[in-house]
């Protein structure tokens, strides 16, 4: 139990764009490089979160745009985010936000958390379960996904 | 001045491959067009449809946090087109303070739909769409739309 409390801190180390499907991979590494977290996310929140990484500011604000837009505003800040858990291959992550100085955890996907961090540059998390619990869980499903030959994109 | 709108439906436009939603005045004497992304499209077909997706969508992620700290949307707002591109704002009600937020109206859109707030374009914005929309679809047809002619 004790462990399931552990938090890791991770970073965005980069988004793939898986071709096979309608999707794109989302790399998370620990500052070691011991630990990486890759998570698989729609075309929009993966284009989101390339977007906030590259720096890229583009015309009109996007969805995540909106919610730092909404903070800025309203005077809240995300403090961090944290991918808690992860079951059938799909993650669960929460938001965690301070107004007037009382904090809020608001659950939502690890792809929506990672869009609104990389843009309000608060910390990533995730739990020592998950990142036990990846390896044998998510391994299945990498391997399904990804196609071999694109391997070699892996690094990009 | 601002004239309520309502989200009439979702059409797929396979020119632009982009979707447009249709909003239409009480009277349905108005119709605004405004094209769409496919997420920000499917973000609205679920609001209009009632579908709670298993995980929270990114909207109703902004929701979730707008009703953490108890801001209220009041209204979601067409304001101006330009060049094709129309900017929207959504009004939260904070405290005792509104704030207006710049938008696109696809995202003021499917929060307004979240939060059974009303939806309102300026009548600038309608009478500027009517000449600015048919452009845009002249400049799509292609000769096969024109049918055919017997030559």
């Amino acid at each position: 139990m004790e462990r399931e409390h552990h938090l890791i801190p991770l970073k965005v180390h980069g988004v793939l764009v898986d071709p096979n499907t309608d999707t794109q991979i989302v790399v998370l590494r620990d500052d070691g490089n011991t630990e990486v977290l890759p998570i698989w996310v729609g075309t929009a929140e993966g284009t989101s979160i390339r977007l906030a990484l590259e720096g890229i500011v583009p015309p009109r604000p996007m969805s995540h745009d909106l919610i730092t837009s909404f903070a800025q505003h309203l005077g809240f800040t995300v403090t961090k985010v944290i991918i808690t858990e992860v079951k059938e291959n799909t993650y669960y992550a929460v938001l965690h936000l301070t107004a007037n100085g009382i904090e809020r955890v608001i659950d939502c996907r690890p792809s929506d958390a990672i869009a609104v961090a990389v843009r309000t540059k608060s910390p990533i998390y995730v739990t020592a379960e998950v990142l036990e619990r990846k390896s044998s869980e998510h391994l299945d499903a990498w391997l399904a996904k990804l196609d071999l030959k694109h391997s070699d994109q892996s690094e990009s | 001045m601002l004239v309520q709108m309502n989200v009439r439906g979702l059409l797929f436009d396979p020119y632009n491959n982009a979707y447009i939603v249709i909003l239409r005045d009480e009277e349905n004497a108005e119709m605004l067009p405004i094209w769409v992304g496919k997420a920000e499209a499917s973000a609205i077909s679920f609001a209009l449809e009632r579908i709670a997706p298993p995980r929270p969508m990114t909207h109703d992620l902004m929701k979730a946090i707008l009703d953490s700290i108890d801001a209220k949307v009041i209204s979601a707002v067409v304001t101006d087109l330009k060049e094709n591109t129309y900017f929207a704002k959504i009004h939260l009600l904070y405290g005792d303070s509104e704030f207006a937020v710049d938008s696109r109206p696809s995202d003021a859109i499917a929060v307004a739909l979240r939060t059974e707030a009303p939806i309102f374009a300026t009548s600038e914005v309608l009478h500027k769409q009517s000449s600015e929309e048919l452009e845009r679809w002249l400049e799509n047809l292609k000769p096969e739309d024109f049918g055919k002619f017997e030559t």
